[in-house]
């Protein structure tokens, strides 16, 4: 849940009647997304888990160097690298009916990007706000690349804790350093492919 | 006359003696009774490291845990329905084949790298591969290098007498890189020379490298292991030759943890997974098809597998995955690894 105290007032009041709403209709229409919280300064001092951290990592597969390989079971994210490596980041993921699969190409790029969260999601979350410029307290972060034509993107974040959990609502999320990392490694046109755990 | 019959009988008595020696030789040899014994006995009996981090380790209370103890668990999972129902035999890295060969243990679970002479000398059988390991190399992470292939001119710590120091030999003249071995006999004399800074690098097996780099570098930020294997190790459950029942059990664990994880079934959603209608879930956890009665086991071994222990991905994580060694060839096929298990079908 959202630690109060370090909530702008009006938000932290909004978020109140949100859980309150959530405890009495759960379900994704009402539910709070405790992985928004715009305002917030992201904690550049933060340290990431070991093994969420950015990494070269043996990785075998048949997607050409700098293809972009999302394997969301996992929480990382994958810039393939050829002969066999790849740079691994620790990502923050899509929470449960929030997560799909399949291959996107980069259509955009933005340095500290501003933030209009699409119709549907202020319809589930209707305490956010409906345009943010971007900056430090902006939820997206220091870069978003934007997948296709879709309402997806890898972003930054001012959470730098979700990051390996499954709050997100369908975006994927880095740490700021490890963002604008791979945001100078990929261009336009870059390949992404999501990959899912199976269903039952 | 006398002499005849008595030779007759001598013979008779020679042939006799021999054909109960050859027998009592068969069953020595030929043990094909391990299930029955082990069902009988109400317990798998397994042979694993004294300790070594995230394969085995007893606690002070002498509750064993790690990949390796994780793996007998599965089998007793799969045979009893309780992964408790295991006797663990904490055995010598000298001893360990000739202990299996005698029964002491029937399966052993103790990081033993399958090769060709193992199998051949020792009358035993390696029945799929738990864990890739391999040689790497660990240097210091203000080198900024992520490959080996940059390692030429190096100091390269090493321990003596070892396949590691001849991989080592063999991955530098193969790649044209010239490397000045500094070698020690005992891993903590090699380790301390790292640590002093005497060499630039310092090789051991993959596994070993995170384990020990967590004694020193908890957080792993000064120290990286590089993503290069330059050799092959791959870790295998190990089982006598000649008793097939039991060898397919092992084998089938295995298999059927690995095909869990690539089919989604962890221990937290196994009872959604048991009404599922997808064929390749259902053979799998025993709902269509009875494939572990053909095992010698219930139909649902596979689902008490899962159940108690997991699948292959939650086995790792909770061990060796903990040691923060990536998945890197232990990862599934499907997703970056070489881990591959034939269908259940």
């Amino acid at each position: 849940m959202i630690g109060l105290g370090r909530l702008p007032g009006w938000l932290a009041l909004a978020g109140v009647l949100i859980v309150a709403a959530g405890f009495t209709a759960p379900g994704h229409a009402q539910q709070n997304d405790p992985g928004d919280e715009p305002g917030l300064i992201a904690n550049d001092d933060y340290e990431l888990p070991p093994e969420l951290r950015k990494q070269m990592v043996f990785f075998r597969t048949s997607e050409p160097p700098g293809t972009i390989i999302v394997q969301t079971s996992e929480r990382y994210l994958y810039l393939v690298q050829g002969n066999n490596r790849a740079l691994r980041y620790g990502i923050g993921v899509g929470r449960d009916g929030f997560q799909w699969q399949g291959l996107l190409k980069i259509s955009r790029k933005a340095e500290w990007p501003d933030w209009t969260p699409p119709p549907e999601m202020i319809q589930r979350q209707p305490y956010l706000p409906r345009f943010m410029a971007g900056g430090p307290g902006n939820p997206l972060g220091a870069r978003a690349m934007y997948l296709g034509s879709t309402v997806y993107r890898i972003h930054g974040t001012n959470r730098p804790d979700t990051i390996g959990t499954a709050i997100s609502s369908g975006c994927f999320r880095l740490v700021n350093a490890d963002v604008m990392d791979l945001y100078d490694r990929v261009p336009v046109g870059t390949k992404v492919v999501v990959r899912q755990k199976p269903e039952l | 006359m006398f002499k005849r019959t008595f030779l007759t009988g001598l013979s008779i008595g020679l042939v006799v003696a021999a054909a109960i020696a050859a027998a009592a030789i068969t069953y020595e040899r030929y043990d094909t009774k391990t299930l029955k014994r082990t069902i009988r006995r109400d317990a798998v009996l397994c042979g694993v490291n004294r300790g070594l981090p995230g394969f085995s380790t007893p606690d002070d209370k002498g509750n064993w845990s790690g990949f390796d103890v994780d793996f007998c668990r599965a089998v007793a999972a799969a045979i009893f329905d309780d992964p408790n129902k295991v006797k663990f035999v904490p055995l010598d890295a000298s001893e360990r084949f000739k202990e299996l060969q005698s029964r002491k243990v029937d399966i052993l679970s103790r990081n033993s790298t399958w090769s060709m002479s193992r199998e051949t000398n020792y009358d035993l059988y390696f029945p799929a591969v738990a864990y890739y390991d391999g040689e790497g190399f660990m240097v210091p992470a203000s080198r900024k290098i992520d490959s080996g292939l940059e390692l030429d001119g190096s100091k390269v710590c090493v321990q003596n007498g070892t396949t590691t120091q001849l991989n080592l030999a063999d991955y530098f003249r193969a790649n044209n890189m010239k490397y000045q071995e500094v070698k020690f006999d005992k891993l903590d004399d090699v380790v301390n020379a790292y640590k002093a800074g005497t060499c630039d690098t310092f090789t051991a097996d993959i596994s070993q490298l995170y384990a020990l780099r967590q004694t020193f570098d908890k957080s792993g930020a000064v120290h990286v292991i590089l993503p290069d294997v330059i050799s092959k190790e791959p870790l295998a459950p190990v089982v006598r030759q000649r008793d097939d029942d039991w060898m397919m059990i092992v084998k089938w664990t295995l298999y059927a943890m690995i095909n869990a994880e690539e089919l989604g079934i962890t221990s937290q959603n196994i009872d959604q997974a048991l009404k599922s209608k997808k064929p390749d879930v259902m053979r799998l956890v025993g709902t269509e098809g009875a494939f572990g009665e053909d095992l010698g086991l219930s139909k649902d071994w596979a689902a008490r597998i899962i159940r108690h222990v997991g699948n292959y991905g939650e086995v790792y994580d909770r061990n060796v995955g903990k040691l923060g060694i990536p998945r890197g060839l232990n990862q599934l096929w499907s997703a970056g690894g070489i881990q591959y298990a034939p269908p259940i079908r």
